[in-house]
């Protein structure tokens, strides 16, 4: 690995940077669930006794910000990819809580030159504090020649 | 037929193709509920002029597609992971297709993987992705 890319990992990977908080609306977790084509109750019923927003819905709600604040700018950020990795249900109706770090930064290169990869991950906790889902964003610099 | 338990799966086996809503109508409320209301994803016009094809499909739509394709396959699949490459934008209006293979399954966690791929018309993948899921086992 590059010996800059060594240097930020050891700076800024797996340190909180931002936290937000989140009311899980059910009208709006409803909509997002048909929008995306969802036909089980449990996505689209209030009533059904396992109702929940649907897996990717945290994938909607964005932290304060993206990056640490001093945070190294090696060129125009582009949206590589999203994750998500469920825990536990997300419940509509219920608040939570949004920790945000950067989980992974690495580079490739191609033709054009290196690439800067940074994974960007929200950490969502219900207000009992359970862990119930990661939230990544991987986003891509292509680095200023 | 609906996928209910993880004796039903095999290996290797495509899942039904899905066809999703990509029409700028749908992508716009999207965009909407969401926030991302920005031109690019609303406005066919307007994205041309950011040199795009057209409205872009919003990618997290993309991946609520994705999901949404594992679960009209197996109502009872509960989602622990799925990862999206945006290898280029999916256009509002254009056609597109979603598929789907089963790479991987672990009998003894219930687990199963899938490859996803969304393609235009024609056949260019524009986002892929691979999710895991859990199905119920049958009772021994």
């Amino acid at each position: 690995m590059d010996a800059d890319i060594e240097e930020i990992r050891e700076k800024y990977l797996n340190l909180d940077f931002d936290e937000k908080q989140f009311t899980i609306d059910p009208e709006t977790t409803i909509q997002y669930a048909t929008l995306c084509g969802e036909t089980a109750d449990r996505f689209l019923d209030a009533n059904h006794e396992d109702f929940q927003a649907p897996p990717t819905f945290v994938a909607s709600l964005s932290g304060g910000r993206m990056l640490p604040k001093d945070f190294p700018r090696f060129g125009i950020g582009m949206d590589a990819g999203k994750g998500v990795e469920c825990l536990q249900p997300v419940r509509p109706g219920s608040t939570l809580t949004g920790k945000t770090h950067l989980h992974d930064i690495y580079t490739k290169t191609g033709r054009s030159g290196r690439m800067i990869f940074v994974v960007t991950r929200i950490e969502f906790y219900d207000a009992e504090g359970n862990h119930l889902v990661n939230s990544d964003s991987r986003m891509v610099m292509r680095e200023r020649s | 037929m609906a996928i209910k338990t993880l004796d039903e799966v095999e290996f290797g086996v495509d899942l039904p193709t899905f066809v999703p809503d990509t029409s700028l109508a749908i992508t716009t409320k999207f965009a909407k509920l969401v926030g991302w209301d920005g031109p690019r994803f609303t406005d066919h016009e307007a994205a041309k002029k950011e040199g795009l094809a057209g409205a872009m499909v919003p990618g997290i739509l993309s991946q609520g597609y994705l999901v949404a394709m594992i679960h009209n396959w197996a109502p009872a699949a509960e989602v622990l992971a799925v990862d999206t490459v945006f290898r280029a934008p999916v256009i509002a209006d254009e056609a597109h297709t979603i598929t789907g293979v089963v790479t991987d399954i672990d009998e003894e966690d219930g687990k199963v993987e899938i490859d996803l791929t969304v393609a235009n018309e024609k056949g260019e993948t524009r986002v892929f992705g691979t999710a895991t899921v859990k199905l119920p086992k049958l009772p021994k």
